[in-house]
């Protein structure tokens, strides 16, 4: 019996683990993704919510109102139709069409879901509306407006800007887009201009994920800049054969010097050296596969392919057109991590919200995602894309007076006649700190026809500075 | 008992009854609704019998018997606001639980007089254990129903209660093998009907009884080991299996689809809040299965994540006053017998909890007390019924100690 009675502890305090890890996980899960879980498409007890409340206003990072609401609580527009156009995938629209924009994501903030019960109470006896917060966010409504002037109009992609010091995003574009005041037909459209294509949209990148295998070879080969590749201009790996853009031949080449001409064979070779395993875990360490979880964006997980790949694949990754699965804000991400020393910063949209009274509800802090690699390598990276700007594909990227590092990408998708044209980059300036990332589908290489688009952005932001 | 902890009870009822009395006059205030009403003086009255009264006929632990029956008053409050007649429905499957309760009371109370109807007892689980698999029907991927008599009940819900008691009466007298090749059996029916599940609860409730009965690590670490064998060949073998886990992984993948349940389960709780929508005013229907998988959401919806908390924590009472019955025990049959019960109650309730908040698969097993349904209400009362007669000996034990103390002192 006294046995029994000893045995009899262990038991218990496992069971009582079990029962209290509920209370714990319970209470923690609400506690992080609580908002995320109320603001998405799903709760259909987002309606109730928003009823009797006037939604806050929402203002871009200079002060100009982008979304106001009358008083009875219905929503008012910028006047520029190019400029709720180019607003449409940040901001969402009331019913939830753009799925997680501003409207529905921090809509717990706009229709000011945490008030006290007293003012719930008291607003609903005295029969007057309750007003939600106002937001001002990250968002340069020029920046925004300008990209959608330029961008392509017969073409679909995505542009998004931000400063790789804190994480603020300046503009994020996708397109098609649409006008929130003429909403017919969108919901229908074959087109799917609802689709935020800078967050919910995946695909392979092309040559921009050569910075990626770049980094592995940093991390694994001691001997990485010093070596030579020789580029015959094909290259066979199993039945399937590597070749440049163009049937180029590069010859003796350095790795920084293939980074700028995108040599696909020396990058083949690098992967099949690094192996996959050594690939996966950079890739990683960049934040593929990672579940994000942002604060202020809803962001699909980037994916490395699955483990058991063939030599040809592997190869075909190395300069980035195998199944990967990235976003435009993914690589903007890596971009940034390259020009601020390493250290990848988690993106922001909200400055600040402020309630009825102007007492501050949120406020922006910066935060660090997770330092990817060494100051020294993403010095060497960052020099090396310097190159690519300088004298390799980026040279339509570059701005007089700027210090600009960029990549180029041509990302070819099965049953497209032409590649997806990408483009990352950054201005090196300490003054300036804005990454980009550029993507117009079937428009050809990357250095034609993405690379003008970064270098307008660039020029922006200088007379804006 | 002694009379402090009697004190303590009355401090536990009487709030119970001030709760039902509130929640029904608000629901019957929010519609005017007469049946609700009617409930407003019935349910505190029921409840206050059922607490108080009851164990001055026969002793038990009371303050269990508070906590267990406000936990079923409080299903039967969440299923009247979420539909009136399943409600009615669990006060019937109710009744039957109370009867269940009592009978298995005596059945402990009597037990030196029937313990001979134990092979029977045996032979009778293992023939309605294989019953859903001659005559079943298939409900979310298990093959756990019967329909006899035009009743529909789960057999292996019945057969929990027979399991504690068979586990607890040959582990007493060190028959381990046997222990085992009867949950084997068991087990091995569970899983041709795939109800993985009450598969789950079975096996946990073995490994401890048979640990705690048999002191012995390896088996212990034998069986952790074989539980994640049996999860991983259950995994392979099943698709139905996969696609739980799928769902568990990411709940977000296909909100529209696969995961509505879960998703809709998440996002009413975060409706809710710290306090909850308020009774009534949620909209917690809109989860499929509210009602049995999803009741404890249903709650966290309209009372809040305080309650829902406190819910747990009622539960993890619940377990602990059952262990303290096990301690107290004379003999290894009473404390194995009681430690059984507890456990079982309390691993069930992490199952489906852990289910509802994504903590951990979602399976089919029911909340004990809460859930609609009468063949698990009548197993869950049944088991707290095997706990008071624990308990009820136990008292008695203290009794007869009392009497020969008093005697010995007198001669």
């Amino acid at each position: 019996m006294k046995l029994i009675k000893r045995k009899l502890r262990i038991a218990v305090i496992t069971v009582s683990i079990l029962l209290i890890s509920l209370v714990a996980y319970g209470v923690y899960s609400l506690g992080v993704s609580g908002n995320r879980w109320f603001s998405s498409s799903v709760n259909t007890s987002l309606r109730k919510v928003k009823q009797g409340v006037v939604p806050g206003r929402i203002y871009d990072r200079n002060g100009i109102q982008l979304a106001g609401a009358n008083n009875k609580g219905e929503r008012l527009y910028h006047t520029d139709e190019t400029t709720r156009r180019s607003l449409v995938h940040v901001l969402g629209v009331p019913d939830g069409t753009v799925k997680n924009g501003v409207e529905t994501f921090m809509s717990y903030l706009l229709y000011a879901y945490d008030d006290s019960y007293v003012r719930r109470l008291s607003a609903a006896f005295s029969g007057q509306m309750r007003n939600g917060y106002d937001l001002r966010l990250s968002i340069s409504s020029g920046l925004s407006r300008m990209i959608t002037d330029q961008f392509p109009k017969d073409k679909s992609g995505a542009v998004v800007v931000m400063n790789y010091r804190t994480g603020e995003i300046l503009s994020l574009n996708s397109f098609p887009n649409f006008d929130p005041l003429a909403m017919e037909g969108v919901a229908t459209n074959p087109q799917k201009p609802y689709i935020n294509n800078v967050t919910q949209w995946r695909s392979a990148p092309g040559s921009t994920f050569k910075v990626v295998t770049l980094a592995a070879a940093l991390a694994n080969l001691p001997d990485a800049m010093e070596r030579t590749f020789t580029c015959t201009g094909a290259y066979q790996v199993g039945e399937s054969i590597i070749t440049d853009a163009g049937n180029a031949t590069h010859g003796e080449i350095t790795l920084q010097r293939a980074l700028a001409v995108s040599c696909n064979i020396t990058f083949a070779k690098l992967a099949l050296e690094l192996g996959d395993e050594q690939l996966r875990l950079t890739a990683q360490s960049f934040g593929l596969d990672d579940h994000l979880l942002f604060s202020d964006l809803v962001v699909e997980n980037s994916r490395y392919p699955s483990k058991d790949r063939i030599a040809k694949e592997l190869a075909w990754t190395g300069p980035g057109q195998s199944v990967l699965f990235v976003t435009p804000l993914h690589m903007c991400l890596v971009a940034s991590a390259i020009a601020n020393d390493g250290v990848m910063m988690a993106p922001k949209l909200l400055l600040q919200a402020l309630d009825h009274h102007k007492q501050g509800k949120a406020q922006m802090t910066p935060l660090v995602y997770k330092q990817v690699m060494t100051a020294k390598d993403a010095d060497i990276i960052a020099e090396a894309m310097r190159q690519v700007i300088l004298s390799g594909t980026g040279t339509r990227a570059a701005v007089p007076g700027l210090k600009i590092c960029g990549k180029t990408g041509s990302a070819q998708i099965d049953g497209q006649e032409s590649t997806n044209a990408w483009f990352v980059g950054f201005i090196d300036e300490k003054t300036l700190p804005y990454a980009c990332c550029v993507v117009v589908n079937e428009a050809g290489e990357g250095s034609r026809h993405a690379a003008p688009l970064a270098r307008q952005i660039f020029e922006y932001i200088k007379t804006q500075r | 008992m002694s009379e402090r902890v009697k004190i303590k009870n009355r401090w536990l009822v009487l709030p119970g009854m001030l709760f039902f009395f509130t929640a029904y006059l608000l629901l019957g205030l929010k519609d005017f609704d007469v049946q609700a009403f009617v409930m407003a003086v019935a349910v505190p009255g029921v409840f206050f019998m059922v607490t108080v009264m009851l164990p001055k006929l026969i002793p038990a632990d009371r303050i269990l018997l508070t906590l267990v029956n406000f936990l079923c008053g409080l299903g039967i409050l969440v299923l009247f606001r979420l539909n009136p007649e399943r409600g009615f429905g669990q006060v019937t499957n109710y009744a039957v639980g109370l009867i269940g309760m009592i009978g298995c009371l005596l059945i402990v109370r009597f037990w030196p007089q029937i313990k001979w109807t134990m092979p029977m007892i045996i032979i009778v689980s293992i023939g309605l254990m294989a019953l859903p698999l001659l005559i079943g029907t298939v409900k979310n991927g298990a093959r756990a129903w019967v329909k006899m008599m035009g009743i529909n009940f789960q057999p292996s819900e019945i057969i929990k209660v027979a399991l504690l008691l068979v586990c607890a009466f040959m582990l007493a007298r060190r028959m381990v093998v046997a222990t085992l090749a009867f949950a084997g059996i068991c087990l091995g029916l569970l899983f041709l009907q795939k109800d993985l599940g009450t598969a789950m609860l079975y096996y946990s409730i073995t490994l401890i009884l048979v640990y705690v009965a048999t002191g012995s690590l390896t088996f212990l670490s034998l069986g952790t080991v074989g539980a994640g064998a049996g999860a991983f060949v259950g995994y392979q073998m099943n698709t139905y299996v996969q696609n739980r886990v799928k769902i568990w992984q990411n709940p977000w993948d296909d909100p529209y689809g696969v995961s509505y349940q879960v998703v809709q389960s998440m996002v009413a709780m975060v409706n809710g809040g710290p306090w909850g929508t308020g009774l009534g005013l949620g909209n917690a229907k809109i989860i499929p299965e509210v009602e049995t998988d999803f009741i404890f959401a249903a709650i966290f919806h309209e009372f809040g994540l305080i309650f829902g908390v406190c819910v747990i924590l009622m539960f993890l009472l619940i377990f602990l006053r059952g262990v303290g019955v096990a301690k107290r025990a004379r003999s290894k049959f009473h404390t194995l017998l009681a430690l059984g019960c507890s456990c079982v109650i309390a691993i069930q309730t992490f199952v489906i909890i852990g289910g509802n908040i994504n903590m951990i698969p979602l399976t089919g097993v029911t909340l004990p007390f809460l859930s609609y349904g009468g063949t698990s209400m009548v197993s869950s009362m049944c088991i707290i019924g095997l706990l008071q007669g624990v308990a009820n000996a136990n008292e008695r034990g203290l009794e007869e100690d009392q009497l020969i103390a008093m005697l010995g002192e007198e001669s």
